[in-house]
């Protein structure tokens, strides 16, 4: 199950953060996709490490833990879709897909005119179009 | 096979170099062990890994043993073949032999004997003893060593070598170990192969059931052992490598359960560093062994191998992953295992493997992405100890005692409970324990946060803790009647704990009592809070059997300590490596433990790194989380900058994240700050808070030196109203950088509510150019405050954390200097000199408001304004409009006073324009007379007029001076010229002399102004010696008037008059000197254009009344001379004509007519003629005298010729020379030709001394 998904920007400042967790608890959510940046930013920086993925945007699992695990995302202009799931067995593909529909209602939504590139999406039908892939991921 | 287990063990532990048998058949060995074991360990080594490529080993150890030894002796072949790695690799057979004899009967056969059948490497050392001097001997040992090679060696591969005691053979040694080389090497490729075979052969039979792990591992074992001994880690490490897959493939096969391990006293301590830990026998079950002991043996092995290829890193990072992996193998089994036993373990593993991996960890081993990747894994160790560790804390009922931070509860919220088979029950002793519990339970209480700030805790467990435990024992006694228990949804709030329970209790009790099972009491009732935590605690002391970590865990204090060092352990290691967010986070938990024990100072500093973080990078959810800690740290620590930064940021976070209460809090504390006496008075950035922005629209424009008002909106992140006593903002040029920025002040209070606020401040005169807005600066209370956020047009956007950038759209714009209005007068023409006029004065506003201005109005000498007419002012005909105004019609339409006049009055020189006059051009209509007292004197005809005096004479100007703008700073002066003068000039002359003395006076009136001239009566007033003829008064005939000149022209009236008897001469010249002529007109002009009908008359025409006006002007009336006395006559030219250069002689001849008596009585030279040549200076050259006196009888008729040399200049007609008489009146000269006259003068004769002859 996805607990959250977020947007974080190219300077690593958070677009759209949301959270499927019932309890309120939204803010260690924060804090795992604030911490997952460091893998990023690892990835990013040490091209020789991350190897034959450098062009791909799909960056892999980031950040499995025992409990959960954190898939990351980079689009070409440096914005980090990332997300967390509880399901420890995950299959790729299904990750692949959910972020090809996640990347594709970013771009929806920032082609709004009315958006400020850089700003937070405020966009309810991209809150919606993202509720709609977490739902009907795995 | 698996018998051969234990032995296998004590091989191992016994055997860890490589052994060389010594053959020593002829009792050398004592004498020259020495030399031999001074070789060792064998040095640069060549050997062949498994995949026969040379490897360097630096240092190989060996151990030389005599066949003879115990420890070569009494095998079993098949234990030989099994262990064969400890068999010797070598052979070196020891001989001597001083006789040929001796060698063929004994030594040989004896030799033969021992290689007979033989597999092993060998090879012979020949040792000479014969001495250096001794030559025979010598001979002798080199005829037996001879023979040996002959025997022994063969062409492939010398088996011999020679070793001469008492000489000296450098080569000796080098051929030695060459030799012991290639041996060692030999068996090793041999034995290889022989393992290799063996371990194909039996994984072949993997999948079969006859397979057996343990033979599996004992050949494979054998083969890495064997690796290690002769220093090839990297094969020993592969083979443990495929050790590990192949035990994890077949380990789990379904149909054989094995028992798991790790149930023994003592197994929770992670034995993943120490293979000799538990011997190999212990664990094995079966043909195979314990899963959790095993992995753990081959992991050590690995790690062993490891550390000595100096690879520290890669034991922690596959420690790392070794112990996520085994961790869920232990969840799998976690029900057979002792309560919290993974925990445990983790922690113990992460433990152990973060202090063998930094002991072995030098800076610098290896590159420094790898040294960064180290560390980020000892990071993590730590951290996945920390998260355990915590757990267990929370599980005893230290929960209370550990932040609910974000990175906690995201370790811990997301963690299963230990899921024991049953959960551990209260031991019947633990009474005063659970007492204490529950005391500690009731004392605990959230610590409130500063500010008042209240926030639902975040998670620390992943389920209610007290409903996960009596599930878990429920689940054994009474199925799932504890669904029920839902009483509580947080198992922290300890406080009501006890009122839910006697009923649940009660409930359990009547359960338990009917159920048939023999439980104890304690099984079935549900456990109080206090309960499950004093039986996790007994039960973890039973798990627990490293006394470090259960000392860890005895106590609150103790846990926090260790607590304390496994985030500090982390933190560091995060901040060496690539997360450095990691590292910051933890940094904020290590502050939080330093806050609660009042380590305000370490706190502070802590806190400020996480903040830094988290505003960097926008994450206001979790600063929101932590700011308001560090605004503690820094209150206590009366930090009052930190403080009040603090509060300004907390309250330009996102309003969401608190509420309006807090919110208040913090800008209450800010004003309480800034109105208190302050230490140490600083600046405050309130960029985030406080932003400003010029209005939208362009920018405001004022023209060079006016002030004006600046309006600015500035957006308040305060939640209420916050009075800002003053307040001023600076401005820059855009162009001019090197300038300073200068600041506008509002000097009064200002109150800013929250959201936007306009306000506008007063802006004194800048230079030219174009500004921005630069810094708002201003105080609230004793405290200065300075923003530097410039918000385009919107509230401050909070996300938008990198906004300092300039703005660029320029807030006001001063104009260069340039003609904002002009005056100029609106007549080109004269006005009428002595007769009230109006005179215009065109103000015209270039592009500029003249709103409020004042002209100030001086006018020069000769002219005054005739301030009871009142001043008119109208608009501007459209005709002479200038174009700006035209493009802006509407504007004209609006005028009040589009065509018509209003009057204004004139006060102390001044006049206030009237506003609707701003912007649009206007005539303001000055009455004014010019004072001449002088009468025009009239000319008579043909004279030259020297028009240019009267001009002058009737120049008057007037200076004015406009005071406008916007506080009337801008000043416009200018004098204008306005020329009177009188309606005609008039010139006079006879226009015929009757033969009756009645002369024919012609008087021609020259119009000099623009204007109709209608006259309606001329007369004239001679002067003594004339008079009028007839019985007239010199009137004209009065059906001649009306007379209309028309403006420019000229009219001409004749009197007739005659000369008349001069009467008492005395005083009746006195009287009349001049005639004066008198004409009545009147005039009609417009003002627009000149002279018009004077102010003062059109009052009068509104009142019906005839006003004509008069003009006087003098004319001189001269007596004629009827008779000259003298002629002067200009004899004529040669007539070869005149040319320019060419001398010429000019004649005048002067005749006197008449007897100069009369006048000569009074003149002493009658008999001399005064003469003068008048010539122009620029035609003619003059040679001799000018003036001078020529005698002239006074007699009738006496004529003298006066001659005068001249040269002609210019070429064309030019007048010449004059002669005149200056002592005799005009009059009485006659002249011929009478007037003046030109003569042609010729270009000069064509110069021919340059020209060449033609025919030459």
């Amino acid at each position: 199950m996805i607990v959250c998904v977020a947007v974080v920007g190219h300077q690593n400042n958070p677009l759209y953060i949301q959270s499927f967790t019932e309890a309120d608890d939204a803010l260690k959510l924060h804090h795992i996709v604030h911490c997952s940046l460091d893998v990023v930013d690892e990835r990013v920086n040490n091209p020789k490490r991350s190897g034959p993925t450098l062009n791909e945007t799909y960056l892999g699992v980031l950040y499995p833990t025992e409990n959960y695990k954190v898939y990351g995302y980079l689009t070409n202009t440096k914005v980090k879709l990332i997300m967390v799931t509880t399901d420890l067995d995950v299959r790729d593909a299904d990750v692949r897909n959910f972020y090809r529909g996640f990347h594709a209602a970013y771009v929806n939504a920032v082609s709004n005119p009315f958006h400020v590139p850089g700003k937070k999406i405020t966009s309810k039908t991209f809150a919606e179009k993202v509720s709609t892939i977490v739902k009907s991921f795995g | 096979m698996a018998n051969f287990l234990p032995q296998f063990h004590s091989i191992k532990t016994g055997c860890d170099h490589i052994v060389i048998a010594v053959e020593d058949v002829s009792d050398l060995w004592p004498v020259i062990k020495k030399g031999f074991e001074e070789r060792l360990p064998i040095k640069k080594a060549f050997l062949n890994n498994k995949t026969r490529n040379p490897v360097l080993v630096d240092e190989l150890p060996a151990e030389f043993i005599l066949t003879t030894d115990a420890r070569l002796r009494s095998r079993f072949p098949q234990e030989q073949s099994l262990f064969w790695f400890r068999e010797p690799y070598a052979t070196i057979v020891l001989v001597t032999c001083e006789d040929l004899d001796e060698f063929k009967n004994i030594l040989k056969p004896r030799l033969k004997l021992i290689f007979q059948n033989d597999e092993r490497e060998w090879f012979i050392v020949f040792v000479s003893k014969a001495p250096a001097h001794n030559d025979q001997a010598t001979k002798m040992a080199k005829k037996v060593y001879a023979k040996l090679e002959v025997d022994f060696s063969s062409k492939k591969r010398e088996r011999c070598c020679k070793l001469d005691i008492h000489g000296s053979d450098a080569n000796f040694w080098e051929d030695l170990e060459a030799k012991i080389m290639e041996c060692i090497r030999n068996t090793l490729d041999r034995r290889i192969q022989f393992y290799e075979e063996e371990i194909r052969k039996l994984s072949e039979q993997r999948f079969m059931p006859i397979w057996n792990f343990c033979n599996f591992f004992i050949l494979k074992e054998s083969l890495a052992f064997m690796f290690e001994i002769a220093h090839l880690h990297e094969d020993a490490l592969r083979e443990y490598d495929e050790l590990e897959l192949c035990y994890l493939e077949t380990v789990n096969v379904a149909g054989k359960q094995r028992d798991f391990g790790g149930v023994e006293r003592g197994d929770d301590q992670a034995i993943l560093l120490d293979p000799e830990k538990k011997s190999l026998t212990q664990i094995v079950q079966d043909d195979s062994f314990r899963e959790f002991e095993f992995r753990q043996y081959l992991f050590a092995r690995q790690a062993k191998l490891l550390f000595k290829l100096n690879r520290p890193y890669e034991v922690a990072s596959r420690g790392h992953s070794f112990i996520i992996s085994f961790s869920k193998a232990l969840a799998l089994h976690e029900s057979i295992l002792p309560f919290c036993m993974r925990e445990v373990w983790v922690i113990t593993a992460c433990l152990a493997l973060v202090d063998a991996t930094s002991s072995h960890f030098k800076v610098g081993l290896a590159a420094p992405d790898i040294e960064k990747e180290f560390y980020r894994v000892q990071g993590e160790l730590y951290t996945l100890c920390r998260s355990k560790l915590m757990r267990l804390a929370y599980l005893i009922g230290y929960g209370s005692e550990l932040e609910r931070s974000p990175v906690n509860s995201a370790s811990l919220s997301m963690l299963p409970w230990p899921k024991p088979a049953v959960w551990p029950s209260l031991p019947s002793d633990a009474s005063s324990e659970v007492l204490a519990k529950e005391k500690m339970i009731l004392q605990e209480s959230l610590r409130p946060k500063h500010f008042g700030i209240q926030r639902k805790p975040l998670p620390l467990e992943p389920s209610v803790l007290l409903r996960e435990a009596n599930r878990r024992r429920a689940s054994l006694s009474a199925g799932n009647m504890f669904e029920l228990l839902d009483g509580r949804p947080n198992a922290n709030d300890g406080s009501g704990l006890t009122s839910p329970l006697p009923k649940a209790n009660a409930i359990s009790m009547s359960r338990t009592f009917s159920s048939p099972g023999n439980f104890e009491s304690s099984i079935g009732r549900p456990m109080r809070l206090a309960e499950i935590y004093v039986a996790a605690e007994h039960a973890l002391r039973n798990t627990i059997s490293d006394a470090e970590l259960s000392k860890s865990l005895s106590s609150v204090e103790s846990f926090e300590q260790k607590y304390l060092d496994l985030s500090k352990g982390a933190a560091n290691n995060y901040h060496h490596s690539w997360w450095k967010r990691h590292g910051v986070v933890l940094d904020g938990e290590i502050a939080a433990v330093y806050l609660k024990n009042e380590n305000y100072d370490l706190a502070a500093k802590l806190y400020e790194k996480v903040c830094a973080l988290y505003a960097g990078e926008g994450w206001q959810n979790l600063l929101a989380e932590v700011l308001p800690n560090l605004a503690e740290c820094q209150k206590i620590l009366n930090d009052q900058a930190g403080y009040l930064s603090s509060c300004v940021r907390l309250l330009s976070l996102d309003k969401g994240l608190f509420l309006t209460k807090e919110r208040q809090a913090f800008q209450s504390e800010v004003v309480r700050l800034a109105h208190s006496e302050m230490e140490h008075p600083v600046p405050l950035d309130v960029s985030s808070l406080i932003t400003f922005s010029g209005n939208p629209g362009p920018p405001l424009d004022l023209c060079d030196g006016d002030p004006g008002i600046l309006s600015v909106t500035l957006w308040s992140g305060f939640p209420d109203n916050i009075t800002l006593e003053s307040l001023s903002l600076t401005l820059t040029a855009t162009h001019n950088t090197d300038e300073g920025a200068k600041a506008i002040k509002s000097s009064d209070a200002i109150v800013l509510s929250p959201g936007k606020n306009r306000i506008t401040l007063s802006l004194p005169p800048q230079r030219p150019g174009s500004y921005v807005l630069g810094v708002l600066t201003g105080q609230i209370g004793q405290l200065r405050f300075r923003s530097h956020s410039f918000s385009k047009g919107g509230p401050a956007d909070t996300d938008d954390f990198m906004s300092y950038e300039k703005p660029t759209r320029p807030i006001l714009k001063v104009a260069k200097p340039r003609p904002l209005v002009d005056l100029a007068a609106a007549v080109s023409s004269a006005l009428l000199i002595n007769e009230p006029q109006w005179v215009g004065i065109i103000v015209k506003p270039i592009k500029y408001s003249l709103k409020g201005s004042v002209l100030h109005i001086d006018t020069g000498p000769g002219l005054r304004i005739e301030a009871a007419h009142g001043i008119e002012i109208e608009k501007h005909g459209i005709g002479s409009q200038n174009v700006d105004n035209l493009a802006n019609p509407q504007e004209e339409n609006c005028s009040p006073l589009a065509s018509e006049v209003k009057r204004l009055a004139l006060q102390d020189n001044k006049i206030e324009l009237p506003e609707w006059t701003s912007n649009i051009n206007s005539v303001l209509w000055i009455p004014v007379q010019a004072i001449s007292d002088e009468l025009p004197k009239g000319a008579p005809a043909g004279t030259a007029v020297p028009l240019k005096q009267s001009v002058v004479d009737g120049l008057r100007t007037i200076a004015l001076k406009l005071e406008f703008g916007v506080s009337h700073n801008q000043t416009f002066e200018k004098t204008i010229a306005v020329h009177f003068t009188d309606p005609f000039h008039v010139s006079t002359r006879i226009a015929d002399k009757c033969n009756d003395g009645t002369l024919l006076l012609q008087v021609i009136l020259h119009s000099q102004v623009k204007a109709s001239l209608i006259i309606y009566d001329a007369w004239l007033d001679l002067q003594d010696g004339f008079a009028h003829t007839g019985k007239g008064d010199g009137r004209p005939a009065s059906r001649f008037f009306p007379l209309f000149v028309s403006p420019k022209s000229r009219a001409g009236i004749l009197f007739s008059i005659c000369l008349a008897d001069t009467p008492g001469r005395g005083e009746a010249k006195e009287l009349h000197p001049d005639s004066i002529l008198n004409i009545r007109y009147k005039i009609s002009g417009s003002r627009s254009l000149g002279a018009h009908s004077p102010v003062a008359e059109e009052l009068k025409g509104i009142d019906g009344e005839d006003a004509t006006l008069t003009f006087r002007s003098a004319l001189v009336l001269q007596r004629p001379v009827l008779d000259p006395c003298l002629a002067v006559g200009f004899l004529s030219l040669p007539s070869s004509g005149l040319r320019v250069g060419q001398l010429v002689t000019m004649e005048w001849r002067v005749e006197r007519l008449k007897d100069f008596e009369d006048i000569a009585a009074s003149e002493n030279h009658h008999d001399e003629v005064l003469y003068e040549v008048n010539v122009n200076s620029e035609n003619w050259m003059i040679a001799g005298r000018k003036r001078g006196h020529v005698s002239l009888s006074s007699k009738q008729g006496s004529r003298i010729v006066i001659s005068i040399l001249c040269l002609p200049l210019v070429a064309g007609y030019v007048r010449p020379p004059q002669l005149g008489l200056p002592n005799v009146d005009e009059a009485n000269i006659t002249c011929n030709p009478p007037g003046p006259h030109l003569v042609c003068v010729l270009p000069p004769a064509l110069s021919s001394s340059y020209c060449v002859p033609a025919s030459a």
